[in-house]
């Protein structure tokens, strides 16, 4: 089952007079459980893009469905509400609040959906801090954790409401490649044990060889799988 | 929503410093504004629980014979009485006897203000509380004021006996003119020194009510002013003092008695005419002189009869007649003596056995020793309102019209002071129209000191809205973030708007503590200005602050209210940011 259809995408913004053709007419699928890439020199729209897929901006033009959803018609709240659901997300910059401590922010989406009870809550957040090796470092906020931990917290943070799918865009790009790739294995391993289809960017041709599906993306165009 | 108020928490103690400096801003404001509010509320309570109370009741009937400033008597104490009779509002009345007078310790003279203390009558558990909070007895106690062992026992403040150098057991000769203008010298023994803490109230030195009576000269059926406290002063001092002044409306003034020239007597009634210039012509015109002459019935000595009742006592002007009427207070009858000054036709609407005298002669008779009228037989001709001699003759008082506030009060009695009256002058007022200036004092300080943190006010909010600009523009790309994993725009908006309110509220708090330890301050430091009219606005020689809920609640509710109304239109535009573009950017 395709979780991910999109057709005839196109993104354009504006810039000052002019226009930048971000997306010029992307068509893709993406199953269920998939582990899949996009990749591509910088500039060419694979954040663009993510950000469609996951929700947080919307499409100028074409058709995206997301878990048999077609997106271009919700409101804000609406959307709001299945980026909170159906979709994890971890950033490049890893993104993580600072105020919260590791647990505390692997629990925030958790808290947010306010249907579970504390305690669930609580557990669920500790077995994905387990997952991702951080028990120790559970009551550390993100400022004394490692770029490689940060980014260790935020896949627990992405996959703790368990979601359809998990878009992550250019996850290892402030991580050396040893972390990079130890972060990229979780993510595999992940896949693996929660069923989640991700989605990953990236521009680093070494990090291709964990994906089971590479799509190439150039000057707003799909170019051959 | 346990959520949005851990972050703002968290957050508000993030940027520490930026925060820290705003909130001391607001904290600063709240604390001016409950300090001078507490401060001018206190100015009002010193005025009106402290020194009106004791100088004027809530409410004053003040009586003024014959104009006199120092003459507050009234000649019929029960009449007095019954006019603040049967009014549950009065928790009690007391007789104001107080007189300046020259005092001569032990090689110091100084002036003072001799009061009657009433220590007989029973007081409330509260009247004593505010007694006792406003005089701490030093030396002796109230009860020594009722003492017989001494002539004249009489309590002094410390700072008039410190002056005067007199302790307990020494003698005070006192020297004073009385209100009838005859010179007077007695001696006081001290008994107790009493610590006051109004210097409102130093130069007063109390001796027990009857003794300060006779000692000033009234007699036992005549009063001197009255004082009234009145049940929740606020609201019901004005509703009583007008239902008195209704009952205070005097009729005329005259004197049933018998008129006797050589071996011939009359039953007549007497009667005052007005001598004022305008009463005066209008009286002459209504005249029709037979014997005598006009000028000398308009004289001070003025007496003018009916030509029937001359005819039948044999008198013509110049003849001296005599007067005896039966007094109300006193067994003997009065007598005295007058010169026929004219002789008249009768006129209409007042009869023919009657005398009429010009009131300042009137008035002397009259006031000295009231008349027992026979009121089952009054005069067959008693003029009524609206009759055209009504308005002629006198009347038994002059009641003062009623005013609303200071402005009118002093204008009132300044108009008084500009004629000469011949008659009883009686006021009605509430103390808060006697000091309404000062009610209107505690408005302007509090309009001024508003006027100040509004401005403060203003600069915070500029704070507010400048900080939670900086702050949301630090956090973009956490506002794209959470808003990302699924945070509503709503929830974004309450989470900054939080996040100010609990500043204001901590800030406010502090503010409040800080006041509280202000005015805690204040109030520890010693202020001498025993010659000073601020000296007034202290208690016990310390500044004196009220501080009302209200005022402390509203202040702080105002501040948060107005911070939170601004804090909301930059948290919403934070809101409402695009997450893609909130993600983007870059600083
Ligand atoms: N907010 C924006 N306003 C104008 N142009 C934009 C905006 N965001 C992206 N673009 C443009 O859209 C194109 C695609 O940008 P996008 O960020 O998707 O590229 P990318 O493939 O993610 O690049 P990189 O690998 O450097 O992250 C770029 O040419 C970029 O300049
Ligand atoms: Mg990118």
């Amino acid at each position: 089952m395709n979780i991910i259809e999109i057709k005839g995408l196109k993104k354009d913004y504006p810039l000052g007079n002019t226009v930048v053709k971000a997306l010029r007419g992307i068509d893709i699928a993406v199953e269920e459980g998939e582990f899949m890439s996009i990749v591509g020199p910088s500039g060419s729209g694979k954040t663009t893009l993510l950000n469609v897929i996951g929700c947080i901006d919307f499409a100028t033009e074409g058709s995206v469905k997301v878990g048999d959803r077609e997106i271009t018609v919700l409101n804000d709240r609406q959307i709001t509400d299945i980026r909170l659901n159906k979709i994890g997300f971890i950033f490049q910059t890893f993104n993580l609040i600072p105020v919260l401590n590791v647990i505390e922010n692997v629990e925030f989406p958790l808290l947010l959906m306010k249907n579970q009870s504390r305690t669930e809550i609580r557990r669920r957040a500790d077995r994905l801090i387990g997952e991702v090796g951080l028990t120790e470092f559970a009551e550390h906020r993100p400022a004394e954790l490692s770029g490689g931990q940060r980014q260790r917290v935020a896949i627990a943070r992405a996959l703790v409401t368990n979601p359809d799918i998990v878009l992550a865009d250019e996850p290892t790009a402030n991580l050396d490649s040893v972390t990079g790739a130890a972060i990229l294995e979780l993510m595999k391993e992940m896949n693996r044990i929660e069923k989640t289809t991700f989605v990953f960017s990236t521009h680093d041709a070494n990090v291709l060889k964990y994906a089971r599906r590479i799509v190439k993306i150039k000057d707003g165009l799909l170019s051959d799988n | 929503m346990m959520l949005l108020v851990r972050l703002s928490l968290r957050n508000l103690f993030r940027q520490k410093r930026r925060n820290v400096l705003l909130g001391s801003a607001m904290a600063l404001g709240i604390m001016i504004l409950i300090v001078a509010n507490s401060f001018s509320h206190g100015i009002s309570d010193i005025i009106f629980n402290k020194i009106m109370p004791y100088v004027a009741g809530h409410v004053a009937v003040r009586f003024n014979e014959k104009g006199g400033v120092m003459a507050e008597i009234f000649r019929d104490k029960a009449r007095a009485l019954a006019a603040v009779a049967n009014e549950p509002l009065i928790e009690r009345t007391d007789e104001s006897v107080g007189f300046f007078m020259r005092a001569i310790g032990n090689g110091k003279a100084d002036n003072i203000i001799l009061v009657g203390a009433d220590t007989t009558r029973g007081v409330s558990k509260k009247e004593l509380k505010e007694l006792e909070e406003s005089f701490k007895m030093v030396d002796g106690t109230w009860k020594d004021l009722e003492t017989t062992a001494v002539e004249n026992a009489a309590i002094l403040s410390t700072d008039k006996a410190r002056y005067l150098n007199v302790k307990k057991g020494d003698v005070l000769r006192i020297r004073f003119r009385n209100m009838f203008g005859q010179d007077q010298a007695a001696r006081l023994n001290v008994v107790g020194i009493v610590k006051n803490s109004n210097i409102f109230m130093q130069s007063v030195v109390f001796v027990e009510q009857r003794r300060a009576k006779d000692l000033l000269g009234y007699r036992s059926y005549e009063t001197a002013s009255l004082n009234l406290r009145i049940k929740n002063p606020q609201k019901n001092s004005r509703i009583i003092a007008d239902r008195i002044h209704s009952r205070l409306k005097p009729g005329l003034a005259y004197i049933q008695g018998t008129v006797s020239n050589k071996n011939k007597e009359q039953t007549v009634v007497v009667f005052g005419y007005k001598s004022d210039d305008d009463s005066k012509e209008k009286f002459s015109k209504k005249l029709k002189i037979t014997d005598g002459t006009l000028e000398n019935a308009l004289k001070k000595n003025g007496v003018v009869l009916c030509r029937p009742l001359a005819r039948a006592l044999g008198a013509a002007a110049g003849d001296e007649i005599s007067l005896r009427y039966d007094r109300k207070f006193e067994p003997e009858p009065a007598r005295f003596a007058c010169k026929v000054s004219a002789v008249c036709e009768p006129t209409e609407g007042l009869g023919e056995n009657v005398v009429v005298m010009n009131d300042d002669k009137f008035y002397n008779v009259y006031y000295e020793s009231l008349p027992k009228n026979d009121d089952a037989t009054p005069p067959a001709y008693l003029p009524k309102e609206g009759d055209a001699w009504y308005a002629l003759l006198s009347p038994e008082w002059i009641l003062l019209k009623r005013t609303a506030n200071t402005d009118e009060y002093t204008k009132k009695y300044k108009e008084m002071g500009k004629k000469k009256r011949k008659s009883t002058l009686i006021d009605v007022s509430t103390m808060y129209e006697t000091a309404s200036d000062i009610l209107k004092l505690e408005g302007v300080l509090n309009l001024i000191t508003l006027s100040a943190v509004l401005v403060l006010f203003f600069i915070i909010l500029l704070g507010v809205v400048n900080t939670l600009r900086m702050t949301i523009r630090e956090r973009t790309r956490e506002i794209g973030t959470i808003r990302a994993i699924g945070m509503q725009k709503n929830d974004v908006r309450n989470m900054f708007v939080l996040e100010t309110f609990f500043l204001t509220v901590f800030s406010a708090a502090a503010g409040v503590v800080g006041g509280f330890a202000v005015m805690g301050l204040l109030k520890q430091m010693t202020f001498n200005m025993s010659d000073n009219p601020f000296g007034m606005l202290l208690v016990d020689s310390h500044l004196h602050f009220v501080p009302t809920v209200l005022g402390v609640l509203g202040n702080v509710l105002l501040i948060v209210l107005v911070a939170v109304l601004t804090a909301y239109f930059p948290a919403r535009r934070a809101a409402n940011l695009s997450p893609a573009n909130a993600l983007r950017h870059y600083e």
